[in-house]
């Protein structure tokens, strides 16, 4: 049976063409291109927030977009037990709705990050199936406020429920450093306690086709398909 | 009309009689605004005018030449590339954060202003010593400014330049550009095609910020206007930009629209007389009608300058649909006039005409002078002492000399990635992005040599067209067209004047011969303050294609043992300015020698050498040699752990500059075919070194690897924090 997929645009969002791109090559089924105003929201098997400025990110990072017309739909979605990925400032927006527990908050160095990061899995879910355990993934990063933050409860929680999906890291022969952004045990992406959502910072979509410096964003729908 | 009133807004006295003469009638405050507006040296290019007609601006790839918002190339199929690169000069040195970025916003509304979907910007900004506290504010807001606007609306930075030198200490440089996508089936022009159409304003509503702003950037300044000038800066929102881009785009491509124009410089003033001028109509503008953010007088709304709005000619019966798309956009929408037949430009308030004037005065009566200038002296040229210069000396003066560092620190702070389709990030000798969905592959670089021109404004000039070219072919990329930003002093200095026309003759000498027409420009003049000019700075960017994206070079080592060749004729150790500066060898530009004249034939020979050994995958990697010479550029191409060690008689030359300079990487199974083809074609080569692991060796001489990676990669960062 072939792979339906989804994603929403939200006024401001400015990676929904790139993901449209990367799920039509690398799905090859259906993908459609849903506007926060739609109150329905078609049967798929993944939907994805995709990266951007969403309300131009004012008033906070993600936090208009959570009220958007469309997000109930996209709730309803996830509590069906399918596929719910945040990309970036989707990352933001579904720790705004509350899909995802803590919060992204300013980097470190209080600059925007553009450039290629590296990470590696952390715990398993079927979103990293085929990473391999230590396999060094290169990803493009863009973002202003990537920082992830919760409070040490919430931490333990994520390690002991085993949701935290990646973590920055060193790459082979890189200047940059191992947590590129001040994120919280260096915390790239996570998981809802389903694992059937996560959300992350760096970019697949930048990372898949043979043009781009790397291929290694390909691995999140291999792993989604296989 | 009094003269204190007249001198505020810009004009001369004589000016002002050729216009009170024709009009046989005095003025009204608006109409003298719209002079204002109109006759300043940012939009009716006064001083300039007569040596940029001499410029070639068409070939038989350029779809529309100068004139318009931007110009456009034709790239083979339907496919068209809009660009254009526009100062901002000004506004980022009393704003930095919100001059730059709404000099990103603008550069972008005019590149979908053509109908264009924007796919790349560049920035060429350069600002003052380190050492002057100033500097270090102005380029953390305008770096900040540029990212802030660009990563919003989500269009990639794929390049341009980052230099200091102390003339721009109190009067900083930002050169915005931008490159776009367009069926060629699909452009948008900014006549209109039919009276009774009806004028549309589109985007965000109408504010007192940027009065006068195009009027500021033409002005000398001093230090204290600054502050007095903060609200002449615009504000920009890329979010609305965003919006109104989107809402554009979908217009246009729906056919909706019959013209455009983008609300820039001189606001609703400008885009209005420029439409009617286009058509050869008129316009009638009820100014009654546009959106406002606060109330404001006629004089204010013509004269706004506020950010992300366009003026759109509309078919009456499509009214109701134009409406609904930008609905959809949250994009604010009225109808405030039309096209009539008058061929004058009114404008209505309060039931009111405030300003009722032909088009003809204002656009072909618009001053332009024939100014006076001097041609520098012919230099005499010595030989300067090079005997105390050392290698590690010279090493360690490069590595702590921000204008050849590794600059990833301000080219992180801009998203490079996003649309998917980058291939070469900035920092590297070009930029280059995917046309999303086809094989082809667009380039494009800004560069300027302002000490060359200054020495030698003429053969400066074609110094600096060059690189930009090399830059080009470095990566397998043909060089097509050229936009240009020429950043000059006070034009009634006959000095700077001679550099300016100078400059244009040489970049003139040089397109010809590139066959790269001048399709888009831009003129910042009067950039002084405290009466220190600056160096001339005639920023050129330039445009270039691969129909083949697998055929692009990469500028980084591929592998170890590969053989390093140098291309192209070394420039003497006298005549390599930046050497001599930089080693303080010669510190006034008096000391300096003449350049040599650069052959740009011998410039076009080894480029096709170049692009036909890249097309026969001879070429594992290559990067021009320009300012630090062949160790620069050397640096410039380490990439993982590779290094390199290589042989020279004398060291210095490692550092001398180039004409036609390229640094090659050639497999060792394929030089004697590469040295061969060299040598049928005439081309000089020289085998200098190869690739070796984690090592730099100069003549048996083992350097610190890891500590000059280091220092190249991060004192940038620690000099300016």
């Amino acid at each position: 049976m072939s792979f339906k997929s989804a994603v929403i645009t939200f006024p401001g969002s400015n990676c929904d063409r790139d993901a449209l791109c990367y799920l039509k090559d690398l799905t090859k089924g259906e993908v459609h291109n849903i506007w926060h105003e739609e109150t329905s929201l078609p049967k798929v098997d993944l939907v994805i927030l995709p990266g951007g400025f969403s309300f131009g990110d004012y008033l906070r990072s993600g936090a208009m977009a959570s009220k958007s017309k469309i997000i109930d739909e996209v709730v309803k979605h996830a509590n069906d037990n399918r596929y719910l990925l945040g990309i970036c400032n989707g990352f933001q927006i579904l720790t705004e709705i509350g899909l995802l527990e803590g919060a992204l908050i300013r980097n470190k160095k209080l600059k925007f990050l553009g450039k290629n990061c590296f990470i590696k899995k952390k715990f398993k879910n079927n979103f990293n199936l085929s990473i391999k355990d230590n396999q060094i993934l290169q990803i493009p990063v863009a973002h202003n406020e990537g920082n992830f933050y919760c409070d040490s409860e919430t931490l333990n929680l994520l390690k002991n429920n085993e949701q935290i999906a990646f973590e920055y890291c060193k790459g082979e022969f890189s200047n940059t450093e191992e947590n590129i952004n001040g994120s919280l045990e260096a915390i790239a992406g996570i998981t809802n306690k389903k694992k059937n959502v996560l959300g992350m910072m760096p970019h697949p979509e930048r990372a898949y086709s043979d043009f781009h410096q790397s291929q290694d964003g390909r691995l999140i729908i291999e792993s989604l398909i296989s | 009309m009094n003269e204190e009133l007249i001198l505020q807004h810009g004009l001369t006295l004589d000016e002002f009689q050729v216009i009170r003469k024709y009009l046989n009638r005095d003025l009204s405050i608006e109409e003298l605004g719209i002079f204002s507006a109109m006759w300043n040296e940012h939009c009716c290019y006064k001083t300039s005018k007569k040596w940029l007609k001499k410029l070639p601006t068409n070939n038989e790839i350029v779809i529309q030449g100068p004139g318009e918002n931007a110009g456009v190339i034709d790239l083979q199929d339907n496919d068209g590339i809009a660009f254009k690169i526009e100062s901002h000069n000004h506004p980022s040195y009393i704003e930095p954060f919100n001059g730059s970025a709404t000099g990103v916003g603008g550069i972008l509304r005019d590149i979908f202003t053509m109908g264009a979907r924007p796919i790349a910007t560049l920035d060429s900004i350069r600002f003052g010593l380190i050492e002057t506290e100033k500097t270090k504010y102005l380029l953390n807001g305008v770096v900040h400014g540029i990212g802030h606007y660009g990563n919003c609306i989500g269009i990639p930075n794929i390049g341009g330049e980052c230099e200091f030198e102390s003339t721009y200490d109190f009067n900083n440089l930002v050169n915005a550009m931008a490159v776009g996508h367009v069926q060629k089936d699909k452009i948008f022009y900014s006549k209109p095609k039919s009276i009774g159409g009806l004028i549309v304003y589109i985007g965000s509503k109408t504010g007192k910020d940027g009065i006068h702003g195009a009027s500021m950037a033409s002005d000398v300044f001093s230090e204290e206007d600054e502050d007095e000038k903060r609200p002449s800066v615009q504000v920009g929102d890329p979010f609305m930009e965003k919006l109104l881009m989107e809402g554009c785009l979908e217009l246009m491509s729906s056919g909706l629209i019959e013209s455009m124009q983008d609300m820039g410089a001189a606001g609703i003033t400008s885009s209005s007389v420029e439409m009617a001028s286009k058509g050869n109509v008129g316009v009638y503008i009820n100014l009654d009608k546009v959106p406002l953010r606060q109330p404001l007088s006629a004089y204010e709304i013509l004269l706004s300058e506020s950010q992300e709005r366009m003026l759109a000619v509309i078919d009456k019966k499509n009214n109701h649909k134009v409406r609904e798309i930008l609905q959809k956009w949250q994009i604010d929408y009225e109808v405030i006039g039309e096209i009539t037949d008058t061929k004058r430009v009114v404008f209505e308030s309060n039931n009111k005409k405030v300003v009722d004037l032909p088009v003809e005065i204002i656009v072909n009566d618009a001053p332009e002078y024939d100014r006076e200038f001097y041609i520098p002296r012919k230099r005499k040229n010595k030989d300067f002492d090079f005997s105390k210069i050392k290698l590690e000396d010279m090493i360690i003066n490069l590595l702590t000399n921000l204008n050849y560092l590794d600059k990833s620190w301000v080219f992180d702070q801009y998203d490079s990635t996003v649309m998917g389709d980058t291939i070469r990030e900035p920092g590297q000798s070009s930029g280059i992005v995917k046309i999303h969905g086809t094989q082809k592959v667009i380039g494009a670089s800004t560069d300027c040599n302002p000490l060359y021109i200054r020495i030698n404004p003429y053969e400066g000039m074609k110094y600096t067209v060059a690189e930009s070219y090399r830059n080009l072919i470095a990566c397998n990329i043909n060089p097509l067209a050229i936009t240009n930003n020429l950043n000059f002093a006070s034009p009634l200095d006959p000095n700077i004047m001679g550099e300016l026309v100078l400059s244009i003759h040489g970049l003139k000498t040089a397109a010809i011969k590139f066959n790269t027409p001048i399709v888009s420009g831009n003129v910042s003049l009067y950039n002084q303050t405290n009466e220190i000019p600056i160096k001339p700075t005639p920023v050129v960017g330039m445009v270039g294609s691969n129909m083949n994206l697998n055929k692009i070079n990469t500028n980084k080592f591929c592998e170890i043992g590969n053989k390093i060749l140098i291309l192209g004729k070394q420039l003497s150790k006298n005549c390599s300015p930046y050497l001599l500066q930089d080693q303080k060898i010669a510190l006034n530009i008096c000391e300096f020698n003449d350049l040599e004249i650069l052959d740009l034939d011998f410039e076009k020979k080894i480029a096709n050498c170049v692009l036909e050994l890249s097309d026969l995958k001879c070429i594992m990697s290559c990067n021009d040699i320009s300012r630090g010479g062949i160790f620069s550029s050397l640096l410039k191409m380490q990439y993982r752990d590779l290094g390199f060690k290589v042989k020279i008689s004398d060291p210095i030359d490692l550092f001398c500059e180039y004409s036609a300079g390229y640094v090659i990487e050639i497999r060792s199974k394929d030089l004697e075919e590469v040295t061969s083809f060299l040598t049928k074609k005439g081309a000089e080569y020289v085998e200098i070194g190869e690739i070796i692991k984690e090592g730099i060796e100069i003549n048996s001489k083992k350097f610190d690897y890891f500590d000059i990676m280091n220092k190249y990669r991060n004192n940038f960062e620690k000099i300016i924090s």
